[in-house]
């Protein structure tokens, strides 16, 4: 035989695989046909061999397609549940409290540790170092109570007269001229 | 303009807005969550961004309850948005580049090892692999409709006209579309085929 099923014949039969599919259109198409496409694959060992190949991949592919997303669905509703808080069932586990007992302890321990220092040297260094900065303070201020008190400021007053030695030399020469 | 509060509790809404069949959202999502993570994921073919998607599925179902009228059914809706966001995800260049580039990017040989073998002969495990393999590889090839359409048919095993309704489609178009990507598949499992003689 050397006419085959065209390939939307072919297709229909594997769009019609379950009934819950049929429907329309695609009903109406392989019940005219149908018949006919039967009688087909019988005689045509082709046809029915093809026919046969394409469902198992499809058929397949769906079952691992589906069998790979539930696991992995399981894996990722798994992670969130593990990311957000331990299961209910680790509460009531001893262990569980044990371990969180001790991770109060570590947490705790530092904070004791701190609040175990000496204090009263530190208080010392302080109180020395701010005695030292006051009396500094007190200094720079008597200095500047100092000059604004001055009858006149430091900048204004006259400076010394660096040619008060050769004034009377110079009026000496000025007499012998006249 | 109503306004409603999502809270811890899901149920837990205000009542100054009419009920909607998508109130109750944690049963929606405990119902259908499945279903929508292995369609986003077979689509998308990366688990992070499969459980990205998923949730943002019912995130916009939840913003957009309103919208629901009740003309469809509630997984058909969530199968829209679904649809949309893989829409919109696949367009973007940002995953084209984490297509290539993603640490969690599903391979065939993930997938492979999830054939069901019905026979416990050597060979005809052989050959469902191979057969399961072809299809994988073969819908990576499909545009981007005719993907979509495929998976909504063989592997969510929708009626024709449910998916029309969730492309928006003609039934004629998708019955296209099927044939098209089934013309795909079956001229590279010819060319498997051939190529051993």
């Amino acid at each position: 035989m050397n006419i085959h099923l065209t390939h939307e014949q072919l297709c229909d039969l594997v769009l019609a695989e379950s009934s819950l599919l049929l429907e329309g259109g695609l009903r109406n198409d392989l019940e005219s046909t149908s018949d006919v496409v039967q009688a087909h694959l019988r005689a045509c060992p082709v046809c029915s061999a093809e026919l046969r190949s394409l469902r198992d991949s499809l058929s397949n592919f769906r079952d691992a397609s589906v069998s790979f997303a539930r696991q992995e669905f399981a894996h990722s509703y798994a992670r969130r549940s593990s990311s957000i808080a331990p299961p209910h069932s680790y509460l009531s586990q001893p262990l569980y409290w044990a371990a969180a007992a001790v991770v109060f302890v570590a947490a705790l321990f530092p904070l004791s540790m701190h609040r175990h220092l000496p204090v009263a040297p530190v208080t010392t260094t302080i109180a020395s170092g701010t005695s030292q900065i006051t009396e500094s303070d007190e200094a720079l201020l008597a200095d500047i109570d100092q000059k604004v008190s001055a009858d006149v400021p430091s900048p204004m007053e006259p400076l010394a007269d660096p040619t008060a030695g050769t004034t009377t030399i110079t009026s000496t020469s000025d007499q012998r001229t006249n | 303009m109503s306004s409603r509060a999502i809270t811890s509790d899901s149920h837990s809404v205000t009542q100054d807005a009419p009920a909607t069949p998508l109130d109750d959202m944690s049963s929606i999502v405990a119902t259908y969550e499945q279903r929508i993570f292995r369609f986003h994921l077979i689509s998308i073919r990366d688990r992070d961004v499969a459980q990205s998607l998923t949730q943002d599925t019912f995130v916009r179902a939840w913003s957009a309850r309103h919208t629901f009228r009740g003309d469809c059914s509630i997984s058909t809706w969530l199968m829209r948005i679904a649809l949309n966001l893989i829409r919109d995800h696949t367009r973007t260049d940002r995953f084209r580049f984490w297509k290539r580039v993603s640490e969690t990017a599903v391979d065939v040989s993930d997938i492979s090892s999830h054939v069901p073998h019905r026979d416990s002969s050597l060979e005809s495990r052989l050959i469902a692999s191979e057969q399961m393999a072809l299809v994988w590889e073969s819908v990576a090839q499909l545009s981007e409709r005719q993907r979509s359409v495929f998976l909504l048919r063989f592997l969510e095993e929708l009626e024709l006209s449910e998916i029309a309704n969730i492309t928006g489609l003609p039934i004629s178009t998708v019955k296209t579309h099927l044939y098209r990507a089934l013309a795909t598949i079956r001229a590279r499992h010819n060319a498997t085929h051939k190529d051993p003689l």
